[in-house]
C-alpha cells in the first residue's frame, strides 16, 4: 500500500471514501444497458487513433446537410468539482454507444449513455494539498481507453499526476493495477521530488496507450516565471496496461554518460528540468516507435543557465515502444529562448512523394513551420536548413548561431512580427501602430527576446500562445492532407527583467520595465477542485501597454487561420480564416467605413479540427453577435477539398475542446467540448434531426 | 480615463444599436466614480496580480479591458458578469470578498471600459444586476 503509506491519513480517508461512494453508482447495469454493437462507430482514444488523425470516416453528416444539425444533448460538468470549470478541454471517447470522458475541476471521470447523455458512472479521487498545488489543474484533455477483447480498462492521469486504471463497465479502480488501481507517478522516477504533494510535476495530455504499454509524459507551471532553473525533469516513461509496473523511462534531459548530455555545456544538464512531453504522445504501432513532441528546457525566454543547443529540448523523438530506447531524434529549435515549445501531437502519415509512397511524420508549431519527416529514419523529406538567425544581448544568455528552417511546406501561420504585419485600415492607423510599436522591437522568426527598457519594452510577437498549440492538427489517412488551425494574431511582447529576491533563482524572467516583476500564472493554475492553494502575496504589474491601434488587434489579418497542407507535395492547398470577425472589428466606425472587410477569423489558441469523410469541422473559440443570430458561436464545417464553407450551426457556448465524432444505433453524433465567459464547461452533442 | 478612449472612440461613434428592451442598460450611469475608484484599490489588491494593473491580462489571465472582453459579456446582464466575477474569482479564493467590494470592482472594470459613471451606486443583488443589460454598443437614444 504504498500509496497510502506516502499520503496524510486525511487523503487515505478521502481515498477510501472515494471507492467505497461508488458502489453506489449506477455502475455495471448501467453501461451494460447502453452498451450495444448496433450500428456503432467508435472513437477510442484522444486523437481517434494513435497517429493523431482526428479522421472518422462518418459520412452521414455531410457537406449537404450539416446546417441541418441540432443539438441532441448536453451534459454540463458543473458538479464535477468543487465549482464549475471555464476551460472544459477533453475530447470524450466512444465505445460501443458509450461515452467516456474527464471533466470537472475536479478531473472526474463520468460515463455517458452515447445516444441521450445519462451519466453512467462517475469517479473522482480526491487529493486534497497535492491537487491544489499541481501545476496542470482542472479537467485535462482526456483520458485513454484499453481492452484485450475480455477485460475493458480507461486510463487516466490525476490532477494531483496519479494514473488510474479503472474498470471501463464500472468505473471501479482495477485491483491488479498498480496500487488498488493506482500508480503514484511522483514515484519511481529517476529523481527526487522531494515532498510529493508539492513535488512540480503534472499532466494534461491523455495517455498513450498502444499494446501493452502506457505513455505517460509530464508537464509544469508556466515557464514565464519558474522558481528554479533546476526544475523536475519531464522524463517520459511506460507501464504495463495491465500491472502499472514501470517499462522504461526515457530521459528528455540526458544523465550523465547518455547520448546528448554534452550538448548542455558545463555539464548543465544536471541542474536544469522542465524538457517534458506535455502533448499527446502519437505511436507507429508497425514501426514500434513512439513519437515524442519535447518541450523547451527551463526557463521559456532565458537560457543562460544551460548553455548548449540542450538536447532534447525542442526535439521530435522516436524512441522504441518496447524499450524506450532512442532511435533518431531532430531537435527543432536548437537552445529554446521563446517559448515556441513543441504543442503539437505528431501526425503519423502515409503519403505519396515524387511518386514513392512515404511513411512520414508531420508536426504543426507555434512557429508556423510544419515539419516533414522519414517517420522510420527522421530524415527530413524536404530539406530542413541550418538558418543564420540574429543573436542578441541578453546578459549571460547563450545563443544558437542557427535554427533549422524547413524548405516545405511555406510557412502556415505568421512566425514574426514585423512592419508590414502591422495593422494598415487607414494611413492614420499604420502610423499609430509605427508610434506605439516604437517601444518595442520587431522582427522575423527567431528575433531574440530582450532585457525590458523603458525604451524597448520588449519583442512583440506571436510566441507563447500563436501558431498551433495544444488542440495540434489534424489529417485524412486517404488523401494525406493535414488541417491544421494556427493563431495569426495571438501576440504579446516580451521582455525580461531580474526577479525580486525569493521569487527566482533564474537571472531573468519575463518583466516589464518601470514595473514590478510577478509570478505569472499558467493554464488553470489555482483553479482546480482543491484550490485555494497557500497564496503568495505578490504586488501587479500592468503588464505593457495595450498592443491595440483604436481598439483594434495591432496586427493585420487573418486572426485565426485553418490550413490544407498537401504532405504529397509540400504546399498549402488552401488557407482559410477561421471564425466570424469579432464583434469589435465587424461593428468598428472605420471598418463600417471601409464597408466591412473580408471574415478575419479570431485570435485564440483553443482551436482543434475534426476530419471526417468529406468535411473539416471545428467550432469558434470567441462570442459573436450578428444580424441574423444572437450572441453564440458557430461550429463551421469546410469541404475538404475546396475549404469552402458548407454549413455553420449554433453553439450557446464556445469551442474550448477539440470535437470528436461517433455513431451509436446508426445515428451520427459530433461532441464539442464547451466554455468560457459566463458559460461554465458543457458537452454538446450534435445530430440530424430524426425527422425532416 | 486615458486608457478607456479608444472604447469611446470604437463604440461612441457606432450609431443606432440593440438596446436592451426593457430595464436598465449599463450606458445609464449604474456606478459611481466613487464606487470606482474604491473598486480600484481592491482590485490592486486581489486582481491585479493575473490580470495586470492596467488590466492587460497576463499568462493565462485574460485582458479584462478592450472590445474582446465587451463584445464577450454583449447582451449579458451585469448580474452574469457580478457573479461570474463572485463566485470564482479571485480564482485561488472565490467568494472571499463582500458583495460591496465585488460590486466596487466591477464598477472599476465598468469605468475602465467607458461605461459612463452616474449618480446611483451600483446595486450589490445579482438579481437586481440582471436587470441591466450590457451591450457593447452605446445606443443612440442614451444620455451616458
Amino acid at each position: 500500500m504504498k500509496i497510502i503509506s506516502t499520503l496524510p491519513l486525511s487523503v487515505a480517508a478521502a481515498l477510501m471514501l472515494t471507492t467505497s461512494a461508488l458502489a453506489q453508482t449506477p455502475g455495471k447495469e448501467g453501461v451494460a444497458a447502453a452498451r450495444t454493437t448496433n450500428g456503432v462507430a467508435n472513437w477510442t482514444t484522444y486523437n481517434a487513433d494513435l497517429k493523431g488523425s482526428r479522421y472518422s470516416p462518418l459520412d452521414q453528416i455531410n457537406p449537404d446537410n450539416f446546417k441541418d444539425l441540432e443539438i441532441a444533448w448536453r451534459f454540463k460538468t458543473d458538479i464535477l468539482g468543487s465549482r464549475p470549470e471555464y476551460k472544459l478541454e477533453s475530447t470524450p471517447l466512444a465505445v460501443d454507444g458509450v461515452i467516456y470522458t474527464t471533466g470537472g475541476t475536479r478531473r472526474a471521470v463520468v460515463a455517458l449513455n452515447g445516444a441521450t447523455g445519462e451519466l453512467l458512472w462517475q469517479y473522482a479521487m480526491h487529493e486534497g494539498k497535492r491537487s491544489a498545488e499541481s501545476p496542470r489543474a482542472l479537467s485535462g484533455r482526456g483520458l485513454s481507453y484499453w481492452t484485450d477483447g475480455t477485460r475493458r480498462r480507461i486510463l487516466y492521469v490525476t490532477i494531483g499526476y496519479r494514473l488510474v486504471s479503472l474498470d471501463a463497465d464500472t468505473g471501479r479502480p482495477d485491483p491488479d493495477f498498480g496500487t488498488n488501481g493506482v500508480v503514484d507517478l511522483k514515484t519511481d522516477f529517476d529523481q527526487d521530488l522531494g515532498d510529493l504533494d508539492t513535488g512540480e510535476v503534472g499532466v494534461h495530455s491523455a495517455p498513450a496507450v498502444s499494446g501493452n504499454t502506457i505513455i505517460i509524459g509530464a508537464a509544469f507551471r508556466e515557464g514565464f516565471t519558474p522558481k528554479t532553473h533546476n526544475n523536475t525533469k519531464g522524463y517520459v516513461r511506460a507501464f504495463d496496461v495491465r500491472t502499472g509496473k514501470r517499462m522504461w523511462t526515457f530521459h528528455t534531459v540526458p544523465k550523465k554518460g547518455e547520448f546528448g548530455y554534452e550538448t548542455w555545456l558545463n555539464n548543465s544538464a544536471d541542474v536544469n528540468g522542465n524538457t517534458g512531453v506535455w502533448t499527446q504522445v502519437s505511436v507507429d504501432e508497425d514501426l514500434g516507435l513512439a513519437y515524442l513532441a519535447v518541450e523547451s528546457p527551463t526557463s521559456d525566454f532565458f537560457g543562460g543557465k544551460r548553455p548548449g543547443p540542450n538536447l532534447f529540448g525542442n526535439s521530435l523523438v522516436a524512441v522504441d515502444l518496447k524499450t524506450g530506447e532512442r532511435r533518431w531524434h531532430f531537435q527543432l529549435i536548437h537552445h529554446e529562448i521563446w517559448d515556441l515549445d513543441n504543442s503539437s501531437a505528431p501526425l503519423l502519415m502515409d503519403v505519396t512523394v515524387d511518386g514513392k509512397p512515404r511513411k512520414v511524420v508531420g508536426l504543426p508549431s507555434k512557429q508556423g513551420f510544419f515539419y516533414v519527416f522519414d517517420r522510420a529514419t527522421g530524415v527530413p523529406v524536404w530539406p530542413i536548413k541550418e538558418t543564420k538567425v540574429a543573436k542578441g544581448n541578453v546578459p549571460g544568455e547563450w545563443y544558437s548561431p542557427t535554427q533549422p528552417i524547413p524548405s516545405k511546406p511555406p510557412v502556415y501561420a505568421r512566425n514574426g512580427v514585423e512592419e508590414k504585419d502591422l495593422i494598415d485600415f487607414t494611413p492614420d492607423m499604420k502610423k499609430k501602430a509605427l508610434e506605439l510599436t516604437s517601444n518595442y522591437v520587431l522582427g522575423p522568426v527567431y528575433t531574440p527576446p530582450i532585457v525590458s527598457t523603458p525604451e524597448k519594452f520588449g519583442v512583440i510577437n506571436n510566441w507563447a500562445q500563436g501558431g498551433t498549440n495544444w488542440p495540434g492538427g489534424s489529417f485524412d489517412p486517404e488523401t494525406g492532407i493535414a488541417y491544421v488551425y494556427a493563431c495569426g494574431a495571438c501576440i504579446s511582447s516580451t521582455g525580461l527583467l531580474p526577479p525580486p529576491a525569493g521569487l527566482s533563482d533564474i537571472p531573468l524572467v519575463v518583466g516589464v520595465a518601470g514595473q514590478p516583476v510577478v509570478m505569472i500564472k499558467g493554464p488553470g493554475e489555482g483553479a482546480g477542485a482543491d484550490s485555494p492553494a497557500p497564496s503568495t502575496p505578490v504586488g501587479a504589474s500592468s503588464g505593457p501597454p495595450r498592443l491595440a491601434v483604436d481598439g483594434l488587434p495591432l496586427v493585420k489579418p487573418p486572426y485565426g487561420t485553418i490550413s490544407a497542407i498537401d504532405v504529397n507535395n509540400g504546399t498549402i492547398k488552401w488557407q482559410v480564416a477561421h471564425g466570424e470577425t469579432p464583434d469589435f472589428v465587424r461593428n468598428h466606425p472605420v471598418i463600417k467605413a471601409m464597408g466591412g472587410i473580408p471574415r478575419t477569423g479570431q485570435s485564440t489558441y483553443q482551436i482543434g479540427t475534426l476530419v471526417t469523410k468529406g468535411l473539416v469541422i471545428a467550432g469558434e473559440n470567441q462570442f459573436t453577435r450578428t444580424e441574423d443570430r444572437p450572441r453564440g458561436a458557430m461550429l463551421r464545417a469546410y469541404d475538404k477539398q475546396s475549404g469552402k464553407e458548407v454549413g455553420a450551426v449554433f453553439m450557446p457556448s464556445t469551442q474550448s475542446g477539440s470535437p470528436m465524432t461517433y455513431m451509436v444505433n446508426g445515428k451520427q453524433y459530433i461532441i464539442v467540448p464547451t466554455s468560457g465567459g459566463n458559460a461554465s464547461g458543457e458537452f454538446l452533442a450534435y445530430a440530424l434531426p430524426s425527422k425532416r | 480615463m486615458k486608457i478607456a478612449l479608444p472604447l469611446l472612440i470604437a463604440f461612441g461613434l457606432a450609431g443606432a444599436a440593440v438596446a436592451q428592451d426593457a430595464g436598465k442598460s449599463v450606458w445609464q450611469g449604474i456606478y459611481t466614480s466613487e464606487q470606482a475608484d474604491r473598486g480600484a484599490g481592491v482590485y490592486a489588491q486581489r486582481c491585479g496580480a493575473c490580470h495586470g494593473a492596467a488590466l492587460n491580462g497576463t499568462g493565462e489571465a485574460p485582458p479584462l479591458i478592450g472590445g474582446e472582453f465587451v463584445s464577450h459579456w454583449d447582451t449579458m446582464t451585469v448580474g452574469d458578469l457580478y457573479d461570474r466575477v463572485r463566485t470564482t474569482m479571485p480564482q485561488n479564493d472565490p467568494m472571499s470578498m463582500t458583495r460591496e467590494e465585488y460590486a466596487d470592482v466591477l464598477a472599476f472594470l465598468l469605468k475602465n471600459n467607458g461605461f459612463p459613471a452616474g449618480s446611483q451606486p451600483m446595486d450589490k443583488r445579482s438579481e437586481v444586476l440582471a436587470t441591466i443589460g450590457i451591450t457593447a454598443e452605446k445606443p443612440a437614444s442614451s444620455g451616458g
